[in-house]
């Protein structure tokens, strides 16, 4: 078990940028976009044994010719001042098969992102995901920041469209991040490196789907195209973002009156807004979830509720 | 634990150029255990040795089937006049990697296996009459054209479906291609409505094969007569059913059956099978 480098390149105080899968793959589609945009050439993997169960087998004339496992993989991207390391994980090591990473394995896996991460001295890691919003499709995402260290916080609250947990209404600065993205803030802190979860934000009643939510990962890539001052090209998230809006209005229009209206007073919601009176309660977003759950009969499940 | 801490041997089998054959647990109509069984029984195989279910099996209490309380099971198994080991296996829920290269690592080291066999069913929507196909996949193609005096199937295209996951035997026959050990993943298809049940002449099917290959010299007696039993209880089934015997006969002529007829036809072949 451990680390593969396919190449060793020279880095200049590098940050390092992680994503796995998870609500809506908002920090994975952020990553990868980023990943293109800057041509950023792999440098390492983690072997995948001891993680992952393969998850296709390729057979052709009787012959198995492919076992193909969940990669995670290093990438770099040199900026001349401040080097970029991504880590881009297709999947969570979840023991039990959940979908998010928890127990050794997940401890495992942190551990071995953040030995590359302190091999090439990074000073900073940068993780990515979902928070789960009383938000509409239609309005713009907001990127919620979590760092694993109070002396952060004020970056943070500079950044446009961003907002640290205490903006959040009724959380009182309080929450949970599921999974690795969360969990290698925690083990970045024991090791005394600096880290921020950057999370777009996600309908509610999006969150049991599996669709993809460009316009979070469009609100992640933002805030990290200030955070690392680079330039991002969003042409391709921007245009994911369309396609994704347009496709889940589509399919808005088909849910019943009474769910749509329900839905309908999230447009009014924004922070600000929820702190008026009549607008989205607990029991509102309650009803909504029972709703939205009982037309699909879907289960839902959470990354940052 | 290391992977040679998983396993406990009484001995190293005295073997060279050996053949392992492997079932697991949990498979259609039991198929895998059931040949494995079989071929115990016959040769008059020893066990040697086990995978220990720490690391591989939640130990979160047991399962009882058939009233009785069970325990994972990973056995090694050795007939020395036959160069041959067998390993019967529960399947493991975690660690697949470690286990499967412990596996491998007392086919290599210890028993100085030279071929290795996977036994498992697939459920297929044809009748109990209809011939058993021996279907195999390789993991290397040179060991393809030695099974061409047996009447296998051997020119399989596939890719695991989305939602799914690989086999174990295809990741055990992959391990074993990265150690340039030779391994055939065998698929035998099983009636839908054998499945809950017994399907002897599949069991036959592979037993045949490594009989003939390996030239062992199993007694078949048994086995046959265990077919002769299921086609006698099915008979009577027929006889006192004539609908599922026309819903056998319109699978005989591959004419499906709906979701209810299905339903139906497994409920009832169950009953009369047990």
């Amino acid at each position: 078990m451990g680390i593969r480098y396919i190449k060793e390149p020279e880095l200049i105080d590098p940050v390092m940028i992680a994503a796995w899968p998870g609500i809506g793959n908002i920090g994975l589609i952020a990553l990868d976009t980023l990943r293109r945009s800057l041509q950023a050439e792999q440098m390492a993997y983690i072997e995948p044994y001891d993680f992952f169960y393969p998850r296709k087998a390729i057979i052709r004339g009787g012959e198995l010719v492919k076992l193909d496992f969940p990669a995670s993989d290093f990438f770099y991207h040199r900026t001349g001042r401040r080097d970029l390391i991504l880590f881009i994980g297709e999947e969570q090591p979840a023991e039990g098969g959940g979908v998010y990473a928890a127990g050794s394995m997940a401890y495992d896996m942190a551990n071995l992102v953040l030995d590359v991460a302190e091999k090439y001295g990074c000073r900073r890691i940068y993780t990515s995901g979902a928070a789960v919003a009383p938000m509409h499709h239609i309005a713009r995402s907001r990127a919620w920041a979590v760092p694993n260290s109070p002396e952060l916080i004020a970056e943070f609250k500079g950044y446009d469209n961003t907002v640290l947990m205490s903006d959040i209404e009724g959380r009182g600065g309080e929450g949970n991040i599921a999974g690795l993205n969360g969990l290698l803030l925690g083990i970045a802190r024991r090791r005394g490196i600096d880290a921020v979860c950057i999370m777009g934000e996600i309908p509610i009643y999006l969150q049991g789907f599996p669709f993809p939510y460009p316009k979070g990962s469009k609100s992640v890539l933002e805030v990290l195209s200030k955070a690392l001052d680079i330039w991002i090209d969003m042409e391709v998230i921007d245009e994911l973002a369309r396609q994704s809006e347009s496709e889940l209005t589509r399919l808005y229009e088909k849910l019943p009156d009474e769910i749509k209206q329900q839905l309908d007073r999230l447009k009014e919601s924004t922070v600000a807004a929820a702190e008026s009176e009549g607008l989205i309660t607990e029991d509102d977003k309650k009803k909504i979830l029972d709703d939205i759950d009982k037309f699909f009969k879907h289960d839902v499940g959470g990354e940052q509720k | 634990m290391s992977g040679e801490e998983a396993i406990r041997l009484s001995g190293s089998p005295d073997l060279k150029g050996s053949v392992m054959i492997v079932a697991w647990a949990e498979d259609a109509s039991n198929l895998g255990v059931r040949a494995a069984d079989y071929l115990l029984q016959s040769l008059g195989c020893r066990e040697f040795g086990e995978v220990l279910p720490e690391g591989f099996f939640p130990m979160s209490g047991v399962n009882v089937v058939d009233d009785v309380a069970r325990f994972p099971e990973c056995k090694f198994y050795v007939c020395d006049r036959n160069n041959l080991v067998i390993f019967k296996s529960s399947i493991p829920r975690m660690g697949w990697h470690r286990f499967l290269t412990s596996v491998l690592d007392v086919a290599h080291r210890d028993c100085a296996v030279k071929e290795i066999y996977t036994m498992g069913a697939m459920i297929s929507p044809a009748a109990h009459t209809v011939p058993r196909l021996l279907i195999s996949i390789v993991n290397n193609k040179e060991i393809k054209p030695t099974l061409e005096p047996y009447n296998v199937v051997s020119d399989n295209n596939y890719e695991t479906p989305a939602g799914q996951k690989p086999t174990l035997s295809s990741y055990l026959a992959w391990l074993a291609g990265q150690r340039n050990i030779p391994a055939v993943n065998f698929w035998v298809p099983v009636p839908y409505y054998l499945v809950s049940t017994d399907d002897p002449r599949a069991v036959k099917r592979l037993v045949y094969f490594f009989n003939s290959k390996f030239d062992l010299g199993v007694d078949f007696t048994t086995l046959d007569s265990v077919i002769a039993l299921q086609n006698n209880k099915i008979a009577r089934l027929f006889d006192k059913s004539p609908e599922i015997k026309n819903m056998v006969r319109k699978l005989e002529v591959g004419d499906g059956l709906d979701g209810e007829e299905s339903e139906k036809l497994a409920r009832e072949m169950a009953e009369a099978l047990k």
